[in-house]
């Protein structure tokens, strides 16, 4: 049974893009939104399992969403992006409570589930 | 006149006449020193009284001068039976060195001197002019202190008068007694003027110069001090300083200190300067700097405090380390907002870049999939391209390198969305701070005109002349702009400031707004 994503970035062309390749990798791609408070909509109405969280958000910072969500919700996956790279946020992406960070031009399918393993 | 003429020297008995004479003038010298007023010159009015109760013609006062080592004639007086002027005149023209002529030899000697017959005096240079007068006889006598010789007293009479011991006497304790008040009044003189001149300064002194005694309280309070401390000196005399300048919080230390100063002569304050704080009548409280010095002066301990008020030095001092402070966070923020621009823009789209280019890969089978694909990919590379561009020129406009005010300001003008009228531009380079400084300045003066002020029209006028630049950038939008407020124009206030430059912002609402700024350029 396929992954249930949801997608969580302010810019809209990642959105897309992001959403095909997941779903050409074989991800169930539940919703894809642009701010922090759409997203908590989302989590709760969505029961993604994992969810790819942008760093920059216009409403709040990802690092403190993620922090919430593995809060609030134990059970969900969250994996933030950015365009930086590993050695700019895994730290802080592990320390906010995030299973781990994923460069935006590293994303696949695969990379996923290398990050959920 | 009840003189006697032909009284011989030595003569033990002297005549009823001669006698009433000498008193005659002692007593009238005696009553003019006692009449005379500070400042007033006796000697027209002492020689007259010698001469006019001796019943003798003529007389004059020779003083030494410094300058000259000679004596010099600084006052005349005759009878009115002397009708002869051309000997007075000759006097008040002669000059004397030391024991030449009848002064000559008095200010020599220090003895008074009589030339019983004027035309037989082989030491009497005048002696033609005094036959023409018809003068015969002379006596001087030296106007002289324990200390010094201050010049001679001269008189002549038109009879032949034999030496007279007695009156030669008499004139003599006559010259010692105006010599001694000469003295005293010149010394009184040079206290009075030495005040005065210690007076005039503290009165002109921009620093306020202030003076206690050993108990603390004012003794002096000059009108710089009355202007910073908002009292009266008749009020600041007297009081203690502490209760009337210090605050409340520091007097404690203030009295510790002058205490232990005076009992073991320990200071933390003399001859050091010091930054303290000072209060006023009003109770405010102000920064200032303060140099405390002892006056060396016999009697209970005085010490004069120098104090100037640094409020506005400090306030510059502040707004110094603030404006850096400034211009430090705006780079910061400037490299912030480049990061953030980068990321969000061309990083962004060249991430979405690589993901659509992946996708198209994947479907390079799939042409129908992999076209809309790569159309996207091409049209993003094209945002991509036109974005990174912007960016460039917002960090330094390659124009403004390479070309200079003029082009750039004229690429300024071509992209700006609200119609601009660029005045003439310099055609020559000015330091590139001062180019990227009015660049910017335009820039942001276009920005806000763009954004916020909903102005139709915009005048853009530079003069390069003299070595600075006078910019001036003026829209007919709403106004009201506040450079308080945003950290652009405060921004431009800092960098203008840096260069030396004068900068200002002219917003009245309704009115439109104006920036000028003039920054020096040689």
């Amino acid at each position: 049974m396929s992954r249930r994503v949801l997608i969580v970035d302010d810019n809209p062309g990642f959105r897309r893009l992001a959403r095909r390749l997941l779903e050409d990798d074989g991800f169930e791609v539940v919703g894809a939104v642009g701010d922090a408070s759409q997203a908590l909509l989302a989590t709760g109405e969505l029961a993604p399992e994992v969810i790819l969280l942008d760093v920059n958000l216009p409403d709040a910072s990802g690092f403190a969403l993620a922090a919430r969500i593995a809060r609030e919700r134990p059970g969900v996956a969250v994996l933030l992006t950015s365009t930086h790279s590993h050695q700019d946020f895994d730290e802080l992406a592990v320390s906010s409570g995030a299973l781990g960070f994923l460069p935006k031009d590293d994303l696949s399918g695969a990379e996923v589930e290398r990050l959920l393993r | 006149m009840g003189y006697v003429c032909g009284t011989v020297s030595g003569d033990p008995m002297m005549t009823r006449g001669e006698y009433r004479a000498v008193v005659r003038a002692e007593l009238a010298v005696a009553q003019i020193l006692a009449a005379s007023a500070a400042g007033e010159s006796l000697y027209p009015r002492l020689l007259a009284a010698i001469g006019e109760s001796l019943g003798w013609d003529f007389g004059a006062w020779w003083e030494a001068s410094d300058e000259s080592g000679t004596l010099v004639c600084v006052e005349t007086w005759r009878s009115g039976s002397l009708q002869d002027g051309d000997f007075d005149t000759l006097t008040r023209r002669t000059a004397l060195a030391l024991g030449v002529g009848l002064p000559g030899r008095v200010w020599a000697t220090g003895a008074p001197a009589w030339i019983p017959d004027l035309r037989e005096d082989p030491n009497f240079p005048r002696g033609a002019a005094a036959a023409l007068a018809g003068l015969r006889s002379g006596f001087a006598f030296p106007v002289q202190s324990a200390r010094i010789a201050l010049g001679a007293i001269e008189m002549f009479c038109s009879r032949v008068h034999e030496p007279d011991e007695e009156l030669l006497e008499t004139m003599a304790i006559l010259g010692s007694q105006l010599g001694q008040l000469i003295e005293r009044g010149r010394a009184e003189r040079e206290v009075r003027e030495s005040n005065e001149r210690r007076r005039a300064i503290l009165e002109a002194a921009l620093d306020c110069v202030i003076t206690i005694d050993e108990r603390g309280r004012v003794v002096e309070f000059n009108p710089a001090a009355e202007r910073t401390f908002g009292y009266r000196s008749d009020e600041a005399i007297g009081t203690e300083m502490a209760e009337l300048i210090v605050p409340p919080a520091l007097r404690g230390r203030h009295r510790a200190g002058l205490s232990r100063l005076l009992a073991t002569g320990e200071h933390r304050i003399i001859d050091r300067r010091l930054e303290l704080t000072g209060m006023r009548s009003d109770g405010c409280e102000f920064p200032v700097e303060l140099t405390v010095t002892r006056i060396d002066l016999p009697g209970p301990p005085l010490f004069t405090g120098y104090v100037r008020d640094i409020t506005e030095r400090k306030r510059a001092e502040a707004e110094l380390r603030a404006s850096r402070a400034r211009i430090v966070d705006a780079g910061d923020e400037a490299r912030r907002r480049l990061e953030r621009d980068l990321h969000d823009g061309a990083q962004a789209r060249l991430v979405n870049l690589g993901l659509a280019l992946r996708l198209a890969r994947a479907k390079l089978e799939q042409p129908r999939e992999a076209g809309p694909l790569l159309d996207e990919a091409i049209e993003e590379l094209a945002q991509t391209t036109s974005e990174l561009r912007e960016f460039a020129r917002g960090i330094h406009p390659a124009v403004l390198t390479e070309g200079g005010l003029a082009p750039a300001l004229r690429a300024l003008a071509a992209r700006s969305r609200v119609p601009v009228q660029l005045g003439e531009l310099p055609q020559f380079r000015v330091p590139s701070s001062v180019e990227a400084t009015v660049y910017f300045l335009v820039a942001e003066a276009l920005t806000n005109a763009t954004r916020y002020s909903g102005a139709d029209r915009v005048e853009i006028n530079i003069d390069a002349a003299h070595q600075r630049v006078r910019v001036e950038v003026r829209d007919d939008g709403r106004g009201g702009a506040d450079p308080a407020v945003g950290s652009g124009l405060r921004g431009l206030a800092d960098r203008v400031a840096a260069l030396d430059g004068s900068f200002e912002v002219l917003s009245p609402t309704g009115v439109g707004t104006t920036l000028r700024a003039v920054i020096p350029s040689g």
